[in-house]
This record gives C-alpha cells, sequence and structure tokens, in this order.
C-alpha cells in the first residue's frame, strides 16, 4: 500500500485556516531540526528546549505572515535564530565569564573511535564565534543554501560566505591533528 | 598552497554552477596544491558530519495542549467581541445608567425637597378652598331654593 506524503506546504495552508492538528504534525516533522540547532547554537539542553518551544509558539501565532508556505524552513530557521540570538545577548555577561568551550580539554589520544572524533567535532565547533558557529550549522547540518542563509541570518551572501569559509578554515586546523591521528 | 582562483570550500560544499565546477575540476586535474586543498577541505566536512542530531529530550508542547489555553479572563475578554454577549453588556449598562439617574433624581438636597412639600401643601390648600366655596355655594343656592317653594306655598294657601 502507497501512503500519500502529506506536504509540509499543505499542513501549512491547513494550520492557516486554524486547523491545529496540522500545525501539530509540522511541530512533529520539524522539533528535531530546530532543537539540535539550536543546542549546537547555545549549548545547554534545557536552554534549546526552551527556545525550540518559544520557537513553535512565535511560529503558529504568525503563521498568517508568512507568505510563500514554500519558504516555511528557511522562515521557521530565522524565527529560531532571532530567539536564540536574544537569549545569547541577554545572557552575554554570564558567557563570556564561562568562556571555556565545552570539551576545550580534549584530547583524542592515540587511535580514534567514532565517539573521540564526535566529541573533537563538538569541540572545535565550541572554539568558533557564534557568527561562525551558526553559519556552519546552517549550512553543514541543515543544508541550507547561501541565499537562504542570508534571508535567515539577515545579512549579504557575501558576510555569510566569509564567516562560513573562516569557521571551516579554523575547524580544518584545529581537527587536523585529530584527523592525521585517525588516518595514521 | 592552492591557487585563489579557485572555491575550493563551494564545490565542496556543491554551491557552484555546473560551469565553474568543470573549470575547477579540469584545473584540479593539473594541480596538485588544489587538490590537497580540496581533500582536506573534503576529509573536515566528512569529520564535521560524524556529529549527529540528538533526540529532543522531550516533547515540545502542542499549541492545543492544555498549557496554552487561556484564562478565565483571557476567556472572558475574548468572549466580550461575541455579539450576543456584547448585547448583553449593552442592555445590563443601559439599565445601570437608568438606576443610576433615577437613584440621583431621588436623592434633592433638602432645601429642593422642602420647596416641592410647600408647592404641594399649596396645591392642596388651594384645592381644598376651591372645594370648600363650591359646597358652599351649592349649599346657598339649595337654601335659596327652598325658600322661595316655601314662599310659594304659602302665597297660594293664602
Amino acid at each position: 500500500m502507497i501512503f500519500r506524503e502529506v506536504e509540509d506546504r499543505d499542513l501549512i495552508a491547513k494550520a492557516r485556516r486554524g486547523d491545529v492538528e496540522a500545525f501539530n504534525l509540522l511541530v512533529s516533522r520539524w522539533e528535531k531540526r530546530v532543537f539540535n540547532y539550536l543546542l549546537r547554537l547555545v549549548s545547554n539542553r534545557e536552554d534549546a528546549l526552551d527556545l525550540s518551544q518559544d520557537v513553535f509558539l512565535k511560529a503558529y501565532q504568525n503563521l498568517p505572515k508568512l507568505d510563500d508556505a514554500a519558504r516555511f524552513s528557511g522562515w521557521l530557521f530565522r524565527i529560531a535564530h532571532n530567539e536564540a540570538f536574544s537569549m545569547l545577548r541577554r545572557r552575554r555577561p554570564e558567557t563570556e565569564l564561562a568562556d571555556e568551550p565545552r570539551g576545550a580539554h580534549f584530547d583524542p589520544g592515540r587511535g580514534l573511535l567514532p565517539v573521540e572524533l564526535s566529541l573533537a567535532v563538538e569541540s572545535a565547533l565550541g572554539r568558533l564565534n557564534e557568527d561562525q558557529r551558526e553559519a556552519v550549522l546552517l549550512k553543514i547540518y541543515q543544508g541550507f543554501k547561501f541565499e537562504e542563509m542570508a534571508e535567515i541570518l539577515g545579512c549579504p551572501v557575501s558576510t555569510v560566505k566569509s564567516r562560513l569559509y573562516t569557521a571551516l578554515d579554523l575547524l580544518k586546523a584545529t581537527l587536523a591533528p585529530t584527523l592525521m591521528r585517525g588516518e595514521s | 598552497m592552492s591557487c585563489s582562483n579557485f572555491d575550493w570550500k563551494g564545490y565542496a560544499l556543491g554551491e557552484l554552477d555546473s560551469n565553474a565546477r568543470s573549470q575547477a575540476e579540469a584545473h584540479a586535474a593539473t594541480c596538485a596544491a588544489c587538490r590537497e586543498e580540496l581533500a582536506t577541505t573534503r576529509l573536515t566536512l566528512d569529520a564535521l558530519s560524524t556529529l549527529r542530531e540528538e533526540e529532543v529530550p522531550r516533547r515540545i508542547a502542542f499549541v492545543s495542549d492544555k498549557i496554552f489555553e487561556p484564562s478565565p479572563w483571557q476567556q472572558w475578554w475574548r468572549k466580550l467581541w461575541n455579539p450576543t454577549f456584547a448585547a448583553a453588556c449593552v442592555v445590563a449598562a443601559a439599565i445601570l445608567v437608568h438606576g443610576f439617574a433615577s437613584y440621583a433624581r431621588a436623592s434633592a438636597s433638602p432645601a429642593e425637597i422642602q420647596a416641592q412639600v410647600n408647592q404641594a401643601v399649596t396645591k392642596a390648600v388651594a384645592d381644598s378652598e376651591q372645594r370648600q366655596s363650591q359646597q358652599l355655594e351649592e349649599v346657598l343656592n339649595y337654601v335659596a331654593k327652598q325658600n322661595q317653594l316655601t314662599y310659594k306655598s304659602a302665597f297660594y294657601r293664602q
């Protein structure tokens, strides 16, 4: 039996007509991606969960303002970006005091297990500044195009590319010793 | 050191158009430094892709969940915009205004009350005097008629 997959745009159209269940289904589809994006950005599970909640509530309230249903993902991540950076700005003095990135003392040691590589990557991401890390998250983990990222971040494509390429150079330099050890 | 004319990060990320891709590939075939640059970029991207997505620790609350139900005050405020409820409110307000106006009329000052009493007393006295003079006139007329009858009967007897 073939099940017809309900497209996001159908759900969005129904949700805009007041169908709450359709919006609930959208939440179920997108919550993992939004949560992981926010988790990597704010580095705190509870904060990421609270922010995810706020993102979907705002998305529901502002759904009538979404002009093009095909741009739902970018629009949703734009809300997530705004919520995350709003929180980060409020907490900046605290985070600056506790500026040690997660896993900063990670030492992969001899050999390289998948979990060790993941920890090395997490540590390397933690060393990037927020703008660079967000560019990596949107491109590598969420698969957005440069133009979509520019819309989400509210900046020119050239800025997006600059942030991402700088981040990749830093990641390459940070991860190189680990990767070399893994290859040996 | 790779050649600065080629965007190897854009190439590895799939952001180049087909023409730019072809040119980059043709160049890489003849340039060891660019091949090295592309290889390390891909290795970095592969390493990044090992980071797995985490499961959401608990379900994101739906907008239809109980926690998002409006408070009693908000429910009342929304009801205010219901036409039936709004009409009932208008009627209730009209009754209140009428009641207040009646109370205001009833609660006049003592001087006004005294003036109203005096006016009523004067009117009652005038009415009473008018009634008394009417009754007196009627009695006098009756007596005069009786006297006339008595006089006439005495005259005929004589």
